[in-house]
């Protein structure tokens, strides 16, 4: 009956799980109820069982302890007569005895066990003095608040509190820093937020101001203003099928030059109409400033025209029965160009300064402020700050401005466009001429021709210089709305940009041959960027010649200074020295290529191995190719893997059982080397102990750390023996040095 | 018991020798009773108890927080069941508390009308127990560990007062002035006590180890130093001192009869010594745990056959017999440092005082009831019955 008892007490607080299994614990009730004397010894069997260090069987063992205690009078007198202890190994009540490990467990010990003294007190209290003590000490002693569930001591409570306390200081610390700041930076922000808002009002007046503006304005410059602010794009449809003025340009053949004047007047005309619509046209971003003034002096004519009749008439429309269709579209784009770089230029200052800045800045102010709990004006002014920059944020992204590189536009307004100029006027040649003798180029009014790397730089400088006369005379040419070079660069205009190199070439007059040069330019720079470069040497020194005494030796076999045998040669050729000084070794080490494939071999957690190595993974062999469960593809490899698991078992055979050994040792005390097929390697007392109850946490795993896997090596009993031997030697031969000397000698 | 009785009665026997065998028989079974309590007034640990010797009625408490209650400790509500009630107190919001923890307290011996206490304030305060006002103050220069009052003087009235000065000093109440001093001591004084047989004997107990004997008429050195080692090992090496441990000797009980002498020392010995030869009597009594920094108050039993020693050990306190050094049994009840204990001679019971600010009352068991009478017993507590399911698949 002992025997039982002590097995299913082990059992039962072993087992490791939260719950008792209840027929174990009947068993055990069974037995329990039988007599006292088997009551005392579940009793002792129990407080030995608390003892342990390890929280699962203190957990387990309680549980049977409050079963008990419920049932038994026996059982109460024994765990009150020593419920010091008791309370110390299961509520922690003595600091230099902490619960052990695990911790979570240890926790839950704790709260049961204090939830159960406390019903044990509310039934028991008056008969068991000490019970009652017990709890009073709990309650007044050690302040454990009963109806805490978080059971948390008094020290640590304090703790808490002082923690908490701490935060609290430095948060406000913190925020009280943060308003001063706050208070410096907000004439900044504010000026920002000021600066920004004029700036979108210069880019685009609110939708409401407009006929404000209209009045304000006179038309010449409204429109110009337009021009750089346009808050819509606007494609006009005429309703006949007369191709379409303004939207269409780009794609038409412009068939007369009278079409283009009549745009930019019915224009003016239509807003002098009120027509109350902003018209901003993309593609009169793309007039140049010349064609611009000239459209001005148009429209500071068309503003005579008062009368629609005659506008009707001068434009040569026949009928004013047109219906013109607006469409307005909500995204607004903002096109950047020299006149309002500047403001632009601003505006990128500033959204970068609150991006930047003063957002997150903005943005940690409320959390602090927030944090440390102040609730008064400086929250407020952070949220208002806050949602200002967001509004401007949000504004600048509505804004949809486009930038330009910032790069390029410094290059474009002085050469890029005239360079355009240049290869347009050229007259087309008819002829095929594949070649263009240099001297000759001039008279074709081509720029001489010039390697790809002048060319670049001769196109910016030199056309310009050539063609300056001409320009400049094309440019009045231009102003005049008639003249058909007006027409030409409004065409050019609208043609969509080319590299600069593209329009150089197909601006030639001579495509095919520039065609070439291109494409023979363009191999050279492909092979020039895969030669290799290599640092000067002799070879090189001594590129394509000949030389006469490279690899000759002259020997002189005789010092003497008369006579020499002379069926001797004094010249002897060496191949390998004159191979040296034409060639040179250059090592090649190959492109380095990362590996694509992954090793895949099954590993015994189910998941397959990750690692990637080029031929071979040190753990599963040679990499062969595996489908998605990790099998190999190939039928001899499958083979081989398979033999191989097979000779692994073949090594240990069945009869030599690990486990059945285990136990044949345990029985006789005779070492059979079971432990040798322990798989992981661990000591065979440590795997003794581990099968004992396995369903416990294991302690020691958890303790296997890098710290204490370098302890194990560090503090080897054969190192350190090794390291004391080492230092006694040194020690022995300082004594070897000094060992004449008496006060050496002695030590 | 009725043997005793009928002697008695034939007239056979010393009327002492029923007493004693009766309070020998108590004392072995003293026990944590649940019908005894002592009203929880301390809020912190309690350092010090003192029951009056003329009738055993009043107990002084002193606590680690400056607080000095009195106790009564007689029952007279004709039941089982009591709880002894403070009948007033020195609270925190007394005009004269100590500032710092009570490290004495004693009964005038005489009559309950005064009493004193020390306190690591470095003051030594004599009460009007009837007024709780101070009738005197003594200032010292160091923190006060022990005081103590001669039991049976009826020619001085002296106060030996051991403080973190080497000097032990005499307070005349008569006076009211700090008449004598005692040299001789290295250490701070831990303990004094003055003999219950001779009136002028004092001893006293220092962190030096050493235990001093004094004659206090004698002004120029005490009578004996206790030596542990009988005087044979010093003999080699005339100068070292004799002492009585080897570490801080923090605890000095003389027992009833005045005949004999215990101290208890910081390396968990306690000794019996001869008080009028100072020869040590190499009772062996094991090894008796101490980590007390201060003076520790432990007592014995009067009026038994083995004379008892109540020493605390722990969180427990051991009762030994005197003279065989014999560990009778440790009680267990306090979950904390037991600092003082206090035996009540009339009733055989035990209080003491531990740092969990509880003053537990250990009374002596009553006799087993009749077997008649324990179905009567359990009716009355529930809480005593098995709580065994009746059926058995359940349990």
């Amino acid at each position: 009956m002992d025997q039982k008892l002590s097995q299913l007490v082990e059992d039962l607080t072993t087992s490791g799980e939260p719950q008792l299994n209840p027929e174990k614990m009947k068993e055990l009730k069974k037995i329990c109820k039988s007599s006292d004397e088997h009551i005392s010894h579940a009793y002792h069997l129990l407080m030995t069982q608390l003892n342990q260090e390890h929280a699962e069987i203190r957990f387990s063992a309680f549980q049977i302890v409050d079963e008990l205690f419920t049932r038994s009078h026996q059982f109460r007198t024994l765990i009150i007569s020593n419920f010091q202890e008791f309370l110390e190994l299961t509520i922690e009540t003595d600091h230099e005895q902490p619960l052990p490990p695990p911790k979570e467990v240890a926790q839950k010990l704790k709260k049961t066990a204090i939830k159960s003294v406390q019903a044990w007190h509310e039934k028991y209290g008056e008969a068991y003095k000490k019970l009652s003590l017990g709890y009073h000490f709990l309650k007044q002693n050690k302040k454990v608040d009963f109806q805490d569930v978080n059971v948390r001591t008094l020290a640590e409570r304090r703790r808490e509190e002082e923690k908490q306390k701490r935060l609290d200081n430095i948060y406000k610390e913190k925020a009280k820093r943060a308003e001063k700041e706050m208070e410096e930076m907000s004439q900044e922000i504010q000026d920002t937020l000021t600066e920004m808002e004029n700036c979108f009002r210069l880019l685009m007046p609110d939708p409401f101001d407009f006929t404000v503006n209209d009045t304000e304005l006179d038309p010449v410059t409204e429109r110009t203003a337009n021009e750089d602010k346009p808050t819509s794009s606007l494609s006009i449809q005429i309703a006949d099928h007369q191709p379409s003025l303004l939207g269409h340009m780009d794609d038409e053949q412009p068939c007369c030059s009278k079409d283009l004047p009549s745009v930019s007047p019915c224009l003016i005309a239509g807003r002098n109409r009120d027509l109350n619509e902003e018209l901003g046209l993309p593609e009169q971003k793309e007039i140049d400033r010349g064609e611009r003034s000239e459209a001005e002096i148009i429209a500071a004519a068309a503003t005579d025209y008062d009368d629609y009749e005659t506008f009707v008439r001068n434009h040569g429309l026949g009928s004013h029965k047109y219906t013109l269709n607006l469409e307005i579209s909500t995204d607004v784009k903002v096109r950047e160009n020299e006149d309002n770089t500047a403001i632009i230029n601003n505006i990128i200052d500033a959204h970068k300064l609150i991006r930047n800045k003063f957002l997150p800045s903005v943005q940690s102010w409320i959390q602090l402020f927030t944090r440390a709990g102040i609730n008064d004006g400086c929250l407020r002014c952070a949220i208002d700050f806050k949602n200002k920059l967001e509004t401007a944020m949000e504004k600048h992204k509505e804004m949809n401005i486009d930038y330009k590189e910032r790069k390029r536009k410094v290059m474009k307004v002085s050469d890029n466009e005239d360079d355009e100029d240049e290869f347009v006027e050229v007259p087309e040649k008819e002829g095929y001429e594949p070649h263009i003798p240099d001297h000759l180029r001039k008279e074709y009014g081509l720029e001489p021709q010039s390697s790809p790397k002048a060319l670049a730089k001769g196109m910016v400088v030199k056309p310009a210089l050539l063609s300056f006369h001409s320009q400049s005379k094309k440019n009045e040419e231009e102003l005049d709305p008639t003249c058909a070079a007006a027409t030409l660069k409004l065409i050019r205009d609208k043609l969509p940009k080319l590299p600069s190199l593209n329009t150089s070439a197909s601006a030639n007059p001579e495509p095919a041959a520039s065609g070439e040069l291109d494409s023979e330019t363009g191999k050279l720079e492909e092979e020039r960027a895969k030669a290799p470069i290599i640092p000067f040497g002799l070879d090189l020194y001594y590129w394509g010649q000949d030389q006469p005494t490279a690899g000759k030796i002259l020997k002189f076999s005789s010092q003497h200074r008369f006579w020499a045998p002379n069926e001797m040669e004094e010249e002897v050729e060496n191949k390998e020295v004159a191979e040296m000084l034409k060639s040179r070794c250059i090592t090649f080490s190959g492109k380095f290529e990362p590996v694509k494939h992954k090793c895949r071999a099954p590993m015994p957690d189910g998941r397959l191995c990750e690692r990637q190595d080029r031929v071979k993974c040190p753990f599963h062999g040679k990499i062969i190719p595996r489908d998605e469960s990790g099998n190999p593809v190939n039928p001899e490899d499958k083979m081989r893997e398979e033999k191989k698991r097979f000779e692994k078992q073949a090594e240990q055979p069945e009869w030599q059982d690990p486990e059945f050994m285990r136990e044949v040792e345990a029985a006789t005390g005779v070492d059979l080397g079971s432990s040798r097929y322990s798989g992981k390697g661990k000591g065979g007392k440590n795997k003794g102990k581990k099968r004992k109850y396995p369903n416990l946490t294991d302690l020691k795993q958890e303790a296997n750390t890098s710290r204490s896997r370098l302890e194990k090596k560090v503090f080897n009993k054969g190192a350190m023996k090794r390291v004391v031997k080492a230092m006694n030697r040194m020690d022995q031969k300082k004594h070897e040095k000094f060992a004449n000397q008496f006060n050496y000698a002695l030590n | 018991m009725l043997a005793f009785i009928s002697a008695r009665q034939a007239g056979l026997d010393d009327p002492l020798r029923l007493r004693r065998a009766e309070s020998t028989r108590r004392v072995l079974s003293l026990e944590l009773n649940k019908d005894r309590d002592v009203e929880r007034i301390h809020g912190s640990g309690v350092n010090t108890l003192d029951i009056e010797p003329v009738e055993g009625r009043y107990m002084l408490s002193g606590g680690s927080d400056g607080v000095i209650v009195l106790y009564d400790l007689e029952n007279f509500s004709r039941k089982p069941c009591y709880t002894c009630k403070a009948i007033c107190s020195v609270g925190r919001s007394h005009p004269d508390v100590h500032k710092f923890s009570v490290e004495t307290v004693q009964w005038y011996p005489r009559d309950t009308g005064m009493f004193t206490s020390s306190s690591f304030d470095k003051t030594l305060k004599i009460w009007d127990t009837n007024t709780l006002q101070p009738a005197d103050v003594f200032n010292f220069e160091g923190t006060v560990y022990s005081h103590h009052m001669s039991p049976v003087a009826t020619k001085h009235c002296l106060i030996a007062v051991g403080t973190k000065s080497p000097k032990v000093q005499l307070c005349d109440l008569k006076s009211g002035s700090c008449s004598q001093i005692l040299q001789g001591h290295r250490q701070e004084v831990l303990a004094v006590a003055w003999s219950p047989r001779h009136e002028y004997v004092l001893a006293t107990a220092s962190a030096d180890s050493r235990v001093k004997l004094w004659d206090v008429r004698r002004a120029s050195g005490c009578l004996i130093t206790l030596d542990q080692y009988n005087g044979e090992k010093s003999k080699a090496s005339s100068e070292a001192a004799n002492t009585a441990h080897n570490g801080r000797v923090n605890g000095l009980c003389f027992t009833s009869d005045g005949l004999h002498l215990l101290t208890i020392g910081t390396d968990d010995r306690m000794r019996l010594w001869n008080s009028s030869s100072g020869e040590n009597t190499l009772v062996n009594y094991g090894k008796v745990c101490n980590e007390s920094r201060k003076g520790l108050k432990f007592t014995t039993s009067t009026g038994c056959d083995p004379e008892f020693a109540f020493v605390p050990y722990g969180s427990t306190i051991a009762v030994y017999t005197i003279y065989s050094g014999e560990l009778i049994t440790m009680l267990r009840g306090h979950y904390n440092t037991v600092d003082c204990c206090v035996f009540q001679p009339n009733f055989q019971e035990l209080y003491s005082g531990s740092k969990d600010c509880n003053i537990l009352a250990w009374v002596p068991a009553l006799r087993e009831p009749m077997p008649d009478e324990d179905a009567a017993k359990q009716r009355l507590n529930p809480a005593f019955e098995d709580g065994w399911s009746s059926s058995d698949d359940e349990g």
